[in-house]
C-alpha cells in the first residue's frame, strides 16, 4: 500500500511539473499582454514533433535542446503577425484566434506526422528503474523532475535578475509606464511571448518521451494548466508553480483512493479555492 | 532653440474633446510651467506630447523631429524623459529593480549616482516599491526617469500630496537637473512654488493657453495668481 501511494504520489508530481511548466508559460502571456493563449497545447505538440523529427539527426539530447527555441521562434512569429494585432481589443478576440490556432496546429500535425501516436524513444539508461523495490522510479522520470526544477529556477532568475524579467514584471502591473521609459513594449510583449513557448516546447519534448506522441498531446494538459492558475492565485508566477504541483499531487493520490476523482479533483480544489480565498493561493487581491 | 515646439493640438478622449488648439514651446536649458486648474487638459497636453494620448490634429516637435504619432518609446528614446501623474512606481518591484527598467541612454546618471543624490532611496533600495511614502515614491519616480538620461524632463504635478518640506526637495532637483542643462516641462497646481523657479509660465483652461509669458511677470500679478492658485494656495498657508 505504501508503495503505491509512494508511486502515485511521484507520477502526481511529474503530472503537476508538466502542469507547472504549461502553466507557467500561460500565465507570463496573460499576465503581460492580456491574451488566454489557448494555442498553448498546440505549442506543446509542435515543440514535440519538432524534437521528433530532428532526433535522427541531432539525437535526443541535441532534439532536446534545439525543439524548444524552435518553439519559441514558431511562437515569436505568430505573435508578430497574428496575435500582436488583437492587443488593446476584448480578450474575446485573442481568445478565438487562439482557439482557431489550437485547431489549426492539431490538424497540421496529423497533416504532417499522422494521427496515429509516434514512438519517441529516449535513450535506453533512463528508461532502466533506479532499484527494484521502487519499480517507477525510472531515470526519465527523475530526469525529467530535474529539468522542469531547472527551467523554473532559470524563468526565476531571468524574471528576477535581468533587466529583461524586471520589465516583464513592471509591464504586467504598468505597461504603459514602461514603454514612456524608453523600453519597446513591442519587442518585450514578443520575447515575454517567446518565453512563454519556449517552456510550453520543453514540456512537449518530455511528455512525448513519457506519454508517447500523438497530435492531441497538449490537450489534455491545457484544461489543468488553467486551474493551476487559478488555485495559484492570477498574476502570482511562484503561485501558479504552487497550483501546478499542488494539483498534479492530489490528482495522484485520489488516484489511490477514488479513481474515478482523478480527474474531477483538481476542479473541486478550484471550486473550493474559489470559495474560500477567491484571489487564489499566493494572488493579490483585486487582480485579475 | 527650442528642444520641444507643439502646435494647435487637438486631443480627444473617445468623444470629448480636451484640448482645443494648445501651443507652447520649451526652449533649450528653460524651466517651463504650465499652470491651470484641475481638469484644465494639463495632464491631457502632457500625455499627447509623449505619445500616450495622441492628438487628432497638431504637430509635436522633439529636437526637430516630427514625433506626433510615435510611440512613447521612440519619443523617449529622444531623450524626452516622462515622470507621470501619481507617480506610477511598479509596487512589485524593489526600488533598485524600478531603476532599471528604463531604458540606458548614455549619460551621467547610473543607479550609483542616484543612490548618492538620492541617500533615502539609497536606504530603502531594496523595498518593494508598494511599501515606499508619498515622498519617496516621488523621488523614485524622478530618479527612474532620470535613470533614462533625458535632455527634456516633464513632469505630471510633482508636489500633489507631498508635504511643504518635500516639495521644496522635489523643486530642487528640478532646477539642480536645469543646471546639467536639461529643459523642464513643469506641470503643476502648486502655483506659488512653481512660479518662483519658472523661466517662463502658460496658462492652460478648458483645453485652451489663456495666458503666456515670463514666470516672474506672472509672479508679480497677484491678482492672476490668485485667481488660477484659489483654494490650493489657502491650503498652502494653512499647512506652513
Amino acid at each position: 500500500m505504501s508503495q503505491l501511494i509512494l508511486f502515485n504520489l511521484f507520477n502526481g508530481l511529474i503530472v503537476g511539473a508538466f502542469y507547472a511548466l504549461m502553466a507557467l508559460g500561460l500565465s507570463l502571456i496573460l499576465n503581460l499582454s492580456g491574451v488566454i493563449n489557448f494555442a498553448h497545447g498546440g505549442f506543446l505538440a509542435l515543440g514535440a514533433y519538432i524534437a521528433y523529427t530532428l532526433m535522427p539527426y541531432v539525437g535526443f539530447w541535441g532534439a532536446l535542446l534545439i525543439a524548444p527555441f524552435l518553439t519559441a521562434f514558431l511562437g515569436i512569429i505568430i505573435e508578430r503577425l497574428l496575435i500582436r494585432r488583437l492587443y488593446g481589443r476584448d480578450p474575446l478576440y485573442s481568445l478565438l484566434l487562439t482557439f482557431g490556432l489550437a485547431y489549426i496546429f492539431e490538424d497540421v500535425s496529423r497533416y504532417i506526422w499522422g494521427a496515429q501516436s509516434v514512438p519517441f524513444i529516449v535513450p535506453g539508461f533512463l528508461t532502466k528503474p533506479l532499484s527494484n523495490s521502487l519499480f517507477f522510479l525510472t531515470g526519465y522520470r527523475v530526469f525529467m523532475v530535474v529539468l522542469v526544477a531547472i527551467a523554473v529556477a532559470a524563468l526565476f532568475y531571468i524574471l528576477n535578475r535581468t533587466r529583461l524579467g524586471m520589465r516583464i514584471r513592471a509591464g504586467t502591473m504598468d505597461l504603459e509606464t514602461v514603454s514612456t521609459l524608453g523600453v519597446n513594449v513591442r519587442v518585450l510583449r514578443n520575447l515575454n511571448f517567446g518565453l512563454g513557448i519556449f517552456l510550453a516546447g520543453l514540456a512537449g519534448v518530455l511528455a512525448a518521451g513519457l506519454l508517447g506522441l500523438q497530435p492531441t498531446i497538449g490537450t489534455s494538459l491545457i484544461m489543468p494548466s488553467f486551474v493551476a492558475i487559478i488555485v495559484g492565485g492570477l498574476g502570482s508566477l511562484p503561485g501558479t508553480l504552487l497550483g501546478g504541483l499542488l494539483i498534479g499531487v492530489a490528482s495522484g493520490l485520489t488516484t489511490v483512493f477514488f479513481p474515478s476523482a482523478t480527474e474531477a479533483v483538481m476542479y473541486v480544489m478550484m471550486g473550493l479555492v474559489l470559495l474560500l480565498r477567491p484571489r487564489g493561493l499566493l494572488g493579490e487581491e483585486g487582480r485579475l | 532653440m527650442n528642444v520641444l515646439e507643439v502646435e494647435g493640438l487637438h486631443t480627444y478622449y473617445g468623444k470629448s474633446h480636451i484640448l482645443h488648439g494648445v501651443s507652447l514651446v520649451v526652449p533649450e536649458g528653460k524651466i517651463v510651467a504650465l499652470l491651470g486648474r484641475n481638469g484644465a487638459g494639463k495632464s491631457t497636453t502632457l500625455r499627447s506630447i509623449i505619445g500616450l494620448t495622441p492628438p487628432r490634429e497638431g504637430a509635436i516637435r522633439v529636437f526637430g523631429h516630427a514625433t506626433t504619432h510615435w510611440a512613447p518609446d521612440q519619443i523617449a528614446g529622444l531623450g524626452l524623459g516622462y515622470v507621470p501623474e501619481g507617480r506610477r512606481i511598479f509596487p512589485n518591484l524593489t526600488v533598485e529593480e524600478n531603476l532599471l527598467v528604463p531604458m540606458a541612454r548614455p549619460g551621467p546618471w547610473t543607479v550609483r549616482r542616484v543612490f548618492e543624490s538620492f541617500p533615502r532611496l539609497a536606504e530603502r533600495k531594496s523595498n518593494k516599491g508598494s511599501q515606499l511614502s508619498g515622498g519617496e515614491q516621488e523621488m523614485l519616480a524622478i530618479a527612474r526617469t532620470l535613470m533614462l538620461n533625458p535632455k527634456i524632463l516633464a513632469l505630471d504635478e510633482p508636489s500633489q500630496g507631498l508635504a511643504p518640506l518635500i516639495v521644496r526637495e522635489v523643486f530642487n532637483i528640478v532646477t539642480e537637473a536645469r543646471k546639467e542643462g536639461v529643459s523642464v516641462l513643469l506641470v503643476e497646481q502648486n502655483v506659488r512654488a512653481t512660479v518662483a523657479i519658472a523661466d517662463h509660465a502658460y496658462v492652460l483652461d478648458n483645453g485652451s493657453i489663456v495666458y503666456s509669458g515670463p514666470a516672474a511677470e506672472f509672479a508679480k500679478d497677484e491678482q492672476r495668481v490668485r485667481a488660477l492658485a484659489g483654494a490650493s494656495a489657502e491650503k498652502w498657508e494653512m499647512e506652513d
